[in-house]
């Protein structure tokens, strides 16, 4: 009985299980909890108003109407210590050369996939996998530019990779303005920490997105490319263009010119483009390669891509490791690659490819996360432990099938960390989505975003299912 | 500046001058009817004729009939509500590009009128002026002179100039509902009214107000901002700041000449001949600029 309860205990970021603050947690803590419920709300009414008048909101489709919501921050930071997030940032930094590495190999010479067969077929067969990217040379190799890891922390307190989002990863505006709207509303508890800044995030992109470009011209013409104000992301394509300065467009802002430059439609007339950070999925971007019937891509840019007249960023078929599959062997790429040890610990992997692992999956099921692989924001998972017998059963026909498109990991408990609920302080589950650009040099953002389940006990923490976030503070 | 970035400046701008136009010209109109003798059902019909879509029209001219198909009648391209819907599908895109305080002016406006009560009397309207005054007045206090500016500016004297010759186009069809000449200079003097003009008038021609030296003042008195000739010279003036355009620069130097060569105003045949061609002109104008700056 004891042995279980200790087994179920949740790590929280604050308190000890004694329910006291942990060290350098104090401050912050009691901030909140001296506080009125009167002054709570005059906090809380503070932060609404100016978010509002900041305009920062996220995109949601109600009843096929299409709403702004005012984006959810709450007031109480998530605190994450220098000295642990300089490990993290360490492992971050190792993952990503890592998997930038592997990318290039799958689109070379696959010396790793012919050392790991199964996962070679499994790729081979991944609607992630474009074939049509054999044997291009992005600028230094990179692929994935820009990527977003998501990290959650165990009942130990202990860092653990979740996901690599290597596609369009979002989250990075809000992360941004998060950190000014605190500045305004807590200013008084920013005294009490030497909290780190975040705020040149967007100067990094911007170089970033000039290292990855083919043209040796000074002044080069990068480009946000977006489908358009309809995006849940708009508000971010939108504030990150205009932060740094460049042009946001959609696909009707560009051509191919005779010569395969891809050109901007001026009012001075057309202007070539050097770089172009799209946000818009590989699937879409050329029609003339993939999806016909894209509006949203420009014709004969993966032309221009080939004879390296444009840059795209993330490079087009990155998303071949963004795969619940692949992420089970970063562990050996990082070997393979770095001759390194992974620093960053992650989630025990069952490949239902294996057979192996399958049979172990259909025995355990209710103790298991269940995911297929080719979904994200949160979708198609099965949750082992809450789930009813006749949603585990019919999880089961699934997996056999089509077993190579599951993948189950055990149940990892979220940390929680207390949280504003109207006036009282309550523990909500959290995780962590830091940013990372690899350009000439390696870039991670000085925690990230945390986005926090509002419901009790609930883990899911996306925005669109009810998610909200919190500002990061790494602390001296 | 992309080209589609300029394309929904200008409009922006025009839809959102046209918004208060239209709320002028109905509030005028519905001024004067309190004055004059009238036919209230033809004294109402000639409004949804100045705004251009007569034919689509086909209920009874009750008061609230024509009200509702002007201000709130989503089908009707000319409504004001149609106006507020395609200027803000056009705002979306320009979030970064207007001053923050000029975004949420607009926000304002839009608001305003949608969550406004469902009555619809000449205080809501002045309301609407008010917003997009505001609106106007935030770009040409607080805004850099740039591309997004010169678009604006652009689109909002070519909407004017357009909705100032109608109105003088309507108001001279219509002097034969006013046989009494008393009346014919309250419909002038309340025309003043509606673009803002009375006051400005007075001071120049204290003692006369018949249509002649109305027309006069409404089409070419340079230092009033609500007279043809002035709009002209903006759209001029702001040509010097947008990349060259032999076309749009001879269409709009032709416009002046028609206003310019055409300064009598007593026979009502000629003038509206004149108005006409000058519409037409602006027609070729907007025609121009989408050739040349927007979808080339």
């Amino acid at each position: 009985m004891n042995n279980k309860t200790k087994e179920n205990k949740l790590f929280d970021e604050y308190l000890n299980n004694k329910q006291l603050p942990r060290r350098g947690f104090g401050n912050a803590f009691n901030y909140f909890s001296k506080l009125t419920p009167t002054k709570k709300r005059f906090l809380i009414k503070t932060r609404d108003s100016i978010i509002r008048s900041m305009g920062v909101t996220f995109r949601v489709y109600d009843n096929n109407k299409l709403i702004d919501r005012d984006w959810p921050l709450d007031l109480m930071p998530r605190i994450i210590k220098e000295k642990e997030w300089i490990e993290v940032k360490e492992g971050l930094i190792q993952r990503i050369k890592a998997v930038n590495l592997f990318i290039h190999d799958v689109y070379h010479k696959q010396e790793f996939l012919n050392k790991n067969p199964v996962l070679k077929s499994l790729i081979l067969e991944s609607p992630n996998y474009l074939k049509e990217c054999s044997g291009i040379i992005p600028k230094n190799k990179i692929w994935a530019n820009i990527s977003g890891t998501d990290l959650i922390r165990d009942h130990r307190g202990n860092f653990f990779v979740l996901e690599d989002n290597l596609r369009v990863p979002s989250g990075v505006a809000y992360m941004l303005e998060n950190r000014n709207v605190m500045k305004k509303v807590v200013t008084d508890l920013f005294n009490k920490y030497q909290v780190s800044p975040v705020d040149d995030y967007t100067s990094q992109l911007y170089t970033c997105l000039s290292n990855a470009s083919y043209s040796k011209e000074k002044n080069k013409t990068i480009v946000i490319l977006s489908p358009g104000v309809f995006n849940s992301a708009y508000f971010e394509h939108a504030y990150l263009a205009q932060q740094m300065g460049v042009d946001l467009v959609e696909s009707s802002d560009l051509f191919l010119s005779k010569d395969n430059y891809v050109c901007l439609k001026t009012i001075n007339g057309q202007k070539k483009v050097d770089v172009i950070y799209r946000r818009v999925n590989d699937n879409f971007l050329d029609p003339e390669v993939w999806e016909k019937d894209s509006v949203l891509g420009v014709p004969g840019i993966i032309k221009s891509w080939k004879e390296k007249k444009i840059a795209i960023v993330n490079a087009p078929g990155s998303g071949v490791a963004d795969d619940k599959a692949v992420y089970a062997f970063v562990p050996k790429m990082i070997e393979f690659f770095l001759g390194e040890k992974s620093k960053l610990k992650q989630v025990k992997t069952y490949l239902c490819a294996f057979e192996k692992d399958k049979q172990y999956v259909l025995e355990n099921i209710s103790k298991l996360v269940l995911k297929p692989v080719n979904e994200s924001g949160g979708y198609g998972i099965l949750i082992g432990p809450s789930a009813t017998k006749k949603e585990l059963s019919q999880y089961k026909l699934k997996i056999q099938s089509n077993p190579r498109n599951f993948v189950a990991q055990p149940l990892i408990k979220l940390s929680t960390t207390p949280t504003l609920i109207k006036t009282s302080i309550q523990p909500r589950h959290i995780d962590l989505r830091p940013f990372i650009l690899s350009g000439n040099k390696t870039f991670v953002t000085n925690g990230g975003l945390t986005r926090v389940a509002l419901k009790k006990g609930s883990t899911i923490v996306n925005s669109s299912q009810g998610g909200g976030s919190k500002d990061t503070w790494i602390v001296n | 500046m992309l080209s589609s970035i300029a394309e929904k400046t200008y409009w922006l701008s025009r839809y959102i001058e046209r918004i208060e136009n239209t709320s002028r010209l109905i509030n005028v109109n519905s001024d004067l009817l309190l004055d004059i003798p009238h036919d209230e059902s033809n004294d109402l019909k000639h409004l949804i004729k100045i705004t251009g879509h007569f034919d689509d029209f086909k209920k009874s001219n009750s008061k609230e009939n024509v009200f509702f198909y002007l201000i709130e009648d989503e089908k009707n391209p000319s409504s004001i509500k149609y106006s507020i819907e395609m200027a803000k599908m056009n705002s979306r895109y320009l979030l970064t590009m207007l001053p923050k305080s000029a975004w949420e002016q607009f926000n304002n406006l839009y608001s305003d009128f949608n969550n406004g009560a469902v009555k619809r009397n000449s205080e809501d309207l002045y309301q609407i002026i008010r917003n997009s005054q505001r609106f106007f007045a935030i770009i040409s206090d607080g805004m850099q002179r740039n591309d997004v500016f010169n678009f604006i500016k652009l689109g909002r004297f070519i909407e004017r100039a357009d909705m100032l010759s109608r109105i003088i186009e309507d108001q001279i069809l219509r002097k034969e509902t006013y046989v009494n000449k008393y009346y014919q200079n309250l419909q002038w003097s309340s025309v003043l009214r509606s673009i803002n003009g009375y006051e400005s008038f007075k001071t120049i021609n204290k003692e006369n107000l018949n249509q002649e030296v109305v027309l006069g003042f409404m089409i070419m008195e340079k230092l009033f901002p609500r007279s043809l000739k002035y709009c002209v010279d903006k759209l001029i003036e702001v040509q010097k700041f947008l990349p060259k355009s032999t076309n749009i620069k001879k269409i709009t130097k032709s416009l002046l000449k028609n206003l310019e060569k055409n300064n009598v105003y007593k026979y009502d045949k000629k003038i509206l001949k004149h108005l006409d061609n000058f519409q037409f002109g602006l027609i070729k104008l907007d025609k121009e600029i989408n050739e040349r700056f927007f979808s080339y």
